[in-house]
């Protein structure tokens, strides 16, 4: 059983690979950054010889390796068909044997074998004396099959959940704590290290805590070996073993209940209200209504508008609190709107196939137009507040508030770029979408990443350049009396920014006109 | 009723060097219920999709109602309701906002709308379901939908892609119920279907379509001639299946 779905496994992945260009460049590139990923660990376990603290801070690695494993399948639950125990549902299989076979499935691969060339680092780093070495190989060894297991736990449990519309849609949040935590490490805590606001110091008594998980426990195990401690090693390595057996228990009960039992923590509800809101505002106010409703129920739409904001912070945070904060105000204004753009620069391919439902009512260009300034409109409600709060929050913590008014201007104005853009794009450079099961955004589908690439940078640029001659009339008008000042630039920006969508809305009916058909074409091919 | 709800003249439509549809022409009489049979791959939803308008033909031309989709897009979109084969609707809108949504983009009023879809989701069994998500409906449910995204603003003539394709007897058949009485009204229905038994009870026209050509066409009596519309079907279209001479070991007999 476990050769047969270790083959299966290899099959499905060399037919995916055979099946398509992406998916051969994304396979070269993880196995490429599983090959990163094992260097960089291996060389800075191994850094760690000699050094005070070497047993802390690699209790610490191994924790956030088991940490990796954990969310992983959260996030991509789907791409291996060999994981989901209900496609293995219909065949004759015990649990035990096809437990075991499912976890040599997971066994095999890139990662799995990256975590373990990576985490012998420790042979060099932490290890010392044969016994050292030897419960270091060991405790590497369970450190990645605790890893596997708990991954597996996680997975079958969730299995269910997982598949079913709502639980797709739960797991789709989970990307935003991910990005902003993601954008904290690379923006926040490189400064603050520069900074000396983290040291090592800063992670001394996290062991305390972190040597009674079970990677912790494989990394005192190596540690207490390499002192001469045999006996307390071992027992860490088999208090380790029994938490191993204990999951691998859990998560062979699981599976045997996911293989016969349907989801039900996720039955549908009805939604409230239930009529169409602003229908009674003509084919503009129905438009609208319909992209309103879209942005609240769909968990992608909501992703994108908190990664905007993310964005928008992260930008600024290396230079807001320091005298060029008028520059971090500035970028994180422009790549607000930038981000707005370039998140919707596909609409009518990320509507999908239901697209066909206005293709076929839209009739002329009165309609097409009411069309796109439904979008705008539903889009600017949104954008506009998000925008206002996220730069006010921004010019606060520069310590400067009454700046706020002057960037609220360059929002206006970026928006207002972003929705014409985007409506332009939308028709000139229309293009598949496609979500792969796990990740909420869509991307382009294969062979369109060009289109994706042109229509997501030329909107980002595109703000960049249609806004900047507000960005000129802020920085030029910087010393004139603030009472004159902020109300000619609000009020032109808002004025400007109006005009752009205005005009975009224009434009984008004009084309769509012409190519309803065809948008149509692109948006049926979307697998959404 | 010599006028022609449908007039279709040398349709054509390559893909490549596929040549999905091979010049098709189709006339279908006003007040008609008429079905295309085929099978797999044969061109009908190509055919469809480039009636409705949905995808631009190499060549030929489409007229409903007299006006001609291709040269009038917007005239002829407004005779015409469609079913899509998937029907692929707008997932995250409730039944109920997905019926009022279709009334309004097709310019109706409001309260119209809304009333409409209100007896169209009565008719198609679907109030209790009227607030629940598209997204959470059975395949027969999103049928019974988009059928009344396609009939709310009341079009003389309405093309269906498959409407019975995964659907429950108890749906299909208030399905068919509805398509009936709006046939007696005097409108038109032209739909798809490789489902001959359905074609035989309920339409009066039927074309035969295989590889992109129109092979038959007429009335059930006259293109089946005295045999089963299945066996007319399979004489025209040709039996593709082998006898299956290698499976000695299938079956409890011969273990």
């Amino acid at each position: 059983m476990a050769r047969l779905l270790v083959q299966l496994k290899l099959r499905l992945l060399t037919n995916a690979l055979r099946a398509s260009r992406g998916a051969k460049i994304s396979f070269i590139a993880s196995t490429f950054f599983a090959v990163l990923v094992a260097i960089g660990t291996f060389v800075v376990l191994a850094a760690l010889r000699g050094q005070s603290a070497a047993v802390d801070q690699t209790a610490a690695v191994f924790t956030v390796f088991a940490f990796g494993w954990l969310i992983a399948p959260l996030l991509s639950f789907g791409l291996d068909g060999t994981l989901d125990p209900a496609t293995l549902a219909l065949y004759p299989l015990r649990t035990r044997p096809l437990a075991v076979g499912l976890l040599a499935a997971s066994a095999t691969g890139a990662w799995p074998l990256a975590n373990v060339i990576g985490l012998l680092g420790v042979t060099i780093g932490l290890a010392h004396g044969f016994l050292g070495e030897l419960v270091a190989v060991l405790a590497v060894l369970l450190q990645v099959l605790f890893c596997i297991a708990l991954a597996r736990f996680v997975t079958t449990g969730m299995a269910g959940l997982l598949r079913s519309r709502r639980g797709k849609d739960l797991a789709a949040f989970l990307v935003i704590p991910i990005f902003a935590l993601y954008e904290a490490f690379s923006q926040v805590v490189p400064r603050m290290a520069a900074e000396g606001k983290i040291t090592a110091e800063t992670f001394a008594g996290i062991d305390r805590w972190l040597r009674w998980l079970p990677p912790g426990l494989a990394a005192h195990a190596i540690q207490d070996a390499s002192a001469g401690h045999a006996g307390a090693a071992l027992l860490r390595l088999a208090l380790l073993a029994a938490v191993i057996a204990v999951l691998g228990g859990l998560w062979i009960r699981a599976l045997g209940h996911a293989l016969v039992r349907v989801d039900t923590s996720t039955q549908s509800s009805a939604v409230r209200g239930g009529l169409l809101p602003f229908a009674r505002s003509g084919i503009r106010g129905t438009v609208a209504g319909r992209y309103l409703i879209y942005q609240r129920r769909e968990p992608g739409s909501i992703v994108r508008w908190c990664i905007i904001a993310v964005v928008m912070a992260a930008a600024s945070v290396s230079t807001i609190r320091t005298p060029t904060y008028h520059v971090a105000l500035i970028l994180s204004a422009v790549l607000g709107g930038g981000m707005l753009g370039a998140f919707n620069a596909n609409s009518i391919g990320l509507t999908g196939a239901a697209f066909g439902l206005e293709a076929s009512a839209l009739t002329g260009p009165r309609s097409l137009r009411a069309y796109f300034a439904g979008r705008n409109l539903a889009l600017a409600v949104i954008a506009v507040p998000l925008l206002a709060v996220v730069s006010a929050g921004l010019a606060a913590f520069a310590g400067h508030p009454a700046d706020w008014f002057w960037v609220v201007a360059i929002d206006l104005a970026g928006i207002g770029a972003a929705l014409a853009l985007s409506s332009v794009f939308t028709v000139a450079v229309a293009y598949p979408a496609e979500k792969r099961v796990g990740s909420p955004t869509p991307r382009s589908a294969d062979g369109y990443g060009g289109q994706a690439l042109v229509s997501g940078l030329g909107s980002v640029f595109g703000v960049v350049i249609v806004t900047a001659p507000v960005i000129v009339a802020v920085v030029l008008t910087h010393s004139a009396p603030a009472a004159v000042r902020i109300p000619v630039l609000v009020v032109g920006a808002a004025g400007y920014g109006l005009a752009l969508a205005w005009a975009g809305a224009r434009i984008a009916a004009r084309a769509a006109e012409r190519r309803l058909p065809e948008l149509y074409q692109f948006a049926a091919r979307s697998k959404l | 009723m010599a006028e022609q709800a449908i007039a279709v003249r040398g349709l054509r439509k390559s893909f490549g060097a596929k040549e999905a549809v091979a010049g098709i022409n189709l006339e279908i009489a006003a007040g008609s219920l008429a079905g295309l049979v085929g099978p797999n791959g044969a061109g009908k939803t190509t055919s469809l999709s480039m009636m409705t308008g949905l995808l631009r033909p190499d060549s030929g031309q489409v007229l409903v109602q007299g006006l001609d989709v291709w040269a009038d897009p917007p005239a002829a979109k407004a005779v015409i309701g469609v079913v899509p084969a998937e029907a692929r609707l707008f997932e995250r809108l409730s039944g109920q906002e997905l019926l009022e949504y279709a009334g309004r983009l097709r310019g109706m009023p409001a309260s119209e709308a809304r009333s409409r879809s209100a007896q169209l989701l009565d008719v198609l069994d679907l109030t209790a379901d009227a607030k629940r998500l598209v997204a959470d409906y059975s395949t027969g449910m999103r049928k019974k939908a988009a059928l009344g995204c396609a009939l709310i603003h009341n079009p003389p003539v309405l093309f269906l892609d498959e409407p019975l394709e995964g659907v429950d007897p108890v749906s299909g058949d208030v399905i068919r119920r509805l398509l009936t009485r709006f046939v007696g009204s005097g409108s038109t229905v032209l739909f798809s279907s490789h489902v001959m038994e359905l074609v035989e009870q309920v339409c009066d026209h039927v074309s035969i379509i295989d590889k992109g050509q129109i092979v038959a066409t007429g009335t059930i009596d006259e293109v089946r001639g005295g045999k089963t519309l299945q066996q007319a079907f399979i004489d025209l279209v040709g039996s593709r299946a082998s006898e299956g001479e290698g499976l000695t070991w299938l079956g409890s007999s011969s273990s």
